[in-house]
């Protein structure tokens, strides 16, 4: 056999040997294989690897899947959620920074047209830039902000 | 399962992406179930420890996921779940000051705290010996083995991996193929 041949081969042992070919590439590798020594050892060696693949543990994928969902839940909000917060921000921005009342309305109607409920993967940064000092609070406990400042501003 | 009459098996990786992008919990969990294996490969064939090589699996796909809206296709998902996985495992082993990258064609020492693999073979079983020399060579020449013959990979695929051309991938498969048989012997 020619060097070319059996370096073809050589690159599709690991499909054969898994079983991973059709049939025609199968067949000109049978063909191959019994007058060449070299391929015949390496295809060994190879069945010898798959014989005892690495044990991927039973649990992993449920561990995966359930770190996956608690990463989705600290990052997603509901969408009335961040329209609290950002609605709290400026309403911070406008009760705290009365010297300059039009610069904190830039942003809002970006955050609220983010706040769509399908935005599952928003970024932090997508989320909360602009209202860094609201970030730890709940959303029952935003609410109440929102509706004290209502509260204020009405009185 | 799905919300249609398809099996899982019959639903391509691009339509779940698409639906995970949409926030569809099943299928991101169909994902997940779909390529964990093959990046827990890759992740212990660079960690070369379980523990550590689950808990990466897990922080990569917690990266992919957030950053899916950024994947394009350009490569398989599975390719490019397992390339996260790869950086994620050497990031994991940078932070634990164990690197220990090799070049390209060096039979790379073991760090100085792990144990030798080799020595660790104490039954004469053929393939955990075999399995344990493979992880013995340069992780190059490691990844492009396992990769090769664990989970089919192409040489593009795998090349793109180790981030080398695909006659590199090539290189390194075929040295480590030929390392194995001499420590086989």
């Amino acid at each position: 056999m020619s060097q070319t041949e059996c370096g073809t081969v050589r690159e599709f042992l690991p499909d054969f040997a898994a079983g991973r070919l059709g049939l025609e590439q199968l067949r000109a590798i049978e063909a191959h294989l019994p007058s060449c020594t070299e391929c015949r050892a390496e295809l060994e060696l190879i069945r010898v690897l798959l014989e005892a693949p690495p044990v991927v543990p039973d649990r992993l994928a449920d561990e995966v899947v359930s770190a996956v969902r608690m990463s989705r839940r600290s990052v997603r909000r509901p969408w009335w959620g961040i329209s609290a917060a950002a609605i709290a921000a400026i309403a911070l921005g406008i009760g705290i920074s009365t010297d300059r009342p039009g610069t904190v309305l830039g942003p809002v109607p970006d955050f609220a047209s983010e706040a769509d409920e399908g935005e599952a993967w928003l970024s932090d940064d997508g989320l909360l830039a602009g209202a860094p000092s609201i970030d730890g609070l709940s959303d029952e406990a935003l609410l109440e902000l929102l509706e004290e400042l209502s509260g204020e501003g009405a009185a | 399962m799905t919300d249609d009459s398809r099996s899982d098996n019959e639903v391509s990786d691009a339509e779940l992406i698409e639906r995970a992008r949409l926030a569809d919990d099943a299928a991101l969990d169909l994902l997940v179930r779909r390529h964990h294996a093959s990046a827990y490969r890759v992740a212990l064939s660079i960690t070369r420890r379980d523990d550590v090589a689950q808990d990466v699996v897990q922080d990569a796909f917690i990266k992919a996921f957030r950053a899916l809206s950024g994947f394009r296709g350009d490569a398989s998902f599975r390719t490019w779940m397992m390339t996260i996985t790869a950086n994620e495992a050497r990031a994991t082993l940078r932070k634990r000051g164990r690197w220990s990258e090799s070049a390209i064609d060096d039979v790379g020492p073991i760090a100085a705290d792990e144990p030798d693999p080799a020595e660790q073979v104490v039954s004469g079983h053929e393939s955990a010996r075999a399995r344990a020399l493979l992880e013995t060579l340069p992780e190059k020449q490691r990844l492009s083995v396992s990769l090769r013959i664990d989970d089919g990979l192409s040489f593009r695929e795998i090349g793109e991996m180790i981030g080398s051309s695909e006659g590199a991938a090539r290189v390194n498969y075929f040295h480590g193929i030929r390392r194995l048989r001499e420590l086989m012997e």
